[in-house]
């Protein structure tokens, strides 16, 4: 009996583990969003490609140092140009920090010459939550299989300092250059760094 | 004419440098300062020859902002000190007091409200000549949010006289309050154990008397989840702390780490995490 309940505590336990947010290796969370220009795009249309998902917020300091600096738009321009398919996300809710329109968003791309593949307009925080986004910039990578197999910082100097960015270490480079080559991606977990995401409360 | 415009651009360029120089430089433009006064203050007066003395970073927060711990949780950055000291003095590492529990559903951050300091042990060598000045440097980099986050940079400056004795200084009060807030070692009398359970870690003290309100701090980011609430089970002498693993946790973890803090006072914590899966149900079975 004492055997059953304690047997019964630990797959109830198990259960509620597998009921959180996605793991690294394991699927990542499909979701259908639209972008800037009012297109829908499904995560699944996707296979076959690398997808990465930056979490961003305009006025977050920490996304301001990698917007700022080009860091972020050189990002966006070597792997599109790689054929990775780049989603900014923005799911500051309205009247938070970083909420904006979808002209207020186009405006932003041009003036920053930044070019994701699309910016997806996540305001009601679906997309956030399914992926327990927590910061801005919080960067994710999905490999051609649809498996998440990179979920933290954007690199390793958790600063708003510019002067950091030529000796970090980039974490989704790193990432993507090592999943290309078929190699195990060394550093597939690290902390968000940044703003918190300003979801809706 | 072009002789005039290469003039003119080389002016607007060195003006520009100059201007920027300024910007990186100057108090006055920093933003977080409507936000946050931070002062360099010392416990004493003066300093003296081989004895130990304690200065720290003051931070006053306006109502509603907060800055961080050395793991600040979820999301910000704790604040860093660059020293610049005389000559010969020694300078120890920043001692955290223990921080609050800041939620903001669905996060919770690790960090400081309305007044914090942050103090260092300095240690000032021998030959010093009474009657001179000590000059002091504190370059900080700090981050305050309240809904939106503001860095901050600034240098502070400290002169203290050289005296052979020294007397309290007009911090000693918050000094004091601080050390009580400062983590320390774990009683000889505790038992602490750690095992990881499933999606869980349950961290079981053992402390004789019933402790009050226990809350775990962990040292390391991406252990816990920061804002899984810790539910806590009475154990005999003792209670048990559930903790939820981190996502980010793909490995299993040798030792958890971090403050725990109980009845209003912070312990260092550093124990081996057991990975046994049966001492897992012998836990349940207890219960």
């Amino acid at each position: 009996m004492k055997r059953n309940l304690g047997c019964g505590l630990v797959v109830a336990i198990l259960l509620a583990c597998l009921a959180g947010a996605q793991r690294v290796g394991e699927a990542a969370p499909d979701f259908r969003a639209t972008d800037s220009s009012a297109q829908i795009h499904k995560l699944s249309e996707y296979r076959g490609k690398f997808v990465v998902l930056e979490w961003h917020n305009n006025g977050c300091p920490y996304t301001r140092k990698h917007y700022e600096s080009g860091n972020m738009q050189r990002l966006q321009k070597e792997w599109t140009g790689r054929g990775v398919i780049w989603f900014t996300v923005i799911s500051s809710a309205p009247g938070q920090q970083g909420f904006v329109t979808a002209k207020q968003e186009n405006d932003y791309l041009k003036q920053m010459s930044a070019s994701p593949t699309a910016a997806l307009l996540d305001p009601q925080g679906d997309v956030g939550r399914a992926y327990a986004a927590k910061t801005t910039p919080h960067m994710f990578i999905v490999n051609p299989n649809g498996v998440l197999i990179y979920d933290g910082a954007i690199d390793n100097k958790a600063t708003t300092d510019q002067g950091d960015i030529a000796t970090a270490t980039n974490y989704v480079s790193q990432a993507l250059e090592e999943a290309m080559a078929s190699k195990p991606v060394s550093t597939p977990t690290s902390r968000p760094y940044g703003c918190s995401v300003k979801y809706a409360h | 004419m072009s002789d005039r415009l290469v003039t003119r651009v080389t002016c607007s360029v060195l003006v520009g440098a100059v201007g920027f120089f300024l910007a990186t430089v100057t108090p006055a433009e920093n933003p977080a300062d409507e936000h946050v006064k931070v002062e360099l203050v010392s416990e004493k007066d003066a300093i003296v020859p081989t004895e130990q003395v304690w200065l720290g970073i003051r931070f006053d927060l306006e109502e509603g902002w907060h800055t961080y711990w050395v793991n600040p949780g979820d999301s910000g950055e704790p604040p860093r000190i660059e020293w610049q000291l005389p000559t010969g003095f020694q300078v120890g590492s920043i001692e955290w007091p223990y921080p609050a529990r800041l939620s903001t559903p669905p996060f919770v951050d690790y960090g400081y409200e309305h007044q914090v300091l942050l103090s260092v042990p300095v240690l000032p060598p021998s030959g010093l000549n009474e009657g001179t000045t000590a000059e002091i440097t504190a370059r900080i980099h700090y981050l305050v949010c309240h809904d939106v986050c503001i860095p901050g940079r600034k240098q502070l400056l400290l002169s203290l006289p050289v005296k052979n004795h020294a007397a309290p200084g007009a911090n000693l009060l918050l000094f004091e309050e601080t050390r009580k807030r400062q983590p320390k070692a774990t009683p000889k009398g505790w038992k602490v154990s750690a095992a990881s359970v499933g999606g869980e870690f349950l961290l079981t003290l053992k402390t004789g008397k019933l402790p009050v309100d226990p809350q775990f701090f962990p040292l390391e980011p991406e252990q816990i989840e920061n804002a899984a609430p810790q539910n806590v089970t009475l154990t005999p002498g003792g209670v048990q702390l559930h903790l939820k693993k981190s996502n980010h946790l793909l490995k299993p973890l040798s030792r958890i780490r971090g403050l725990m803090v109980v009845s209003g006072t912070a312990y260092w914590l550093d124990v081996p995490v057991s990975q046994s899966p049966r001492g897992v149900q012998m836990q349940f079975m207890k219960n």
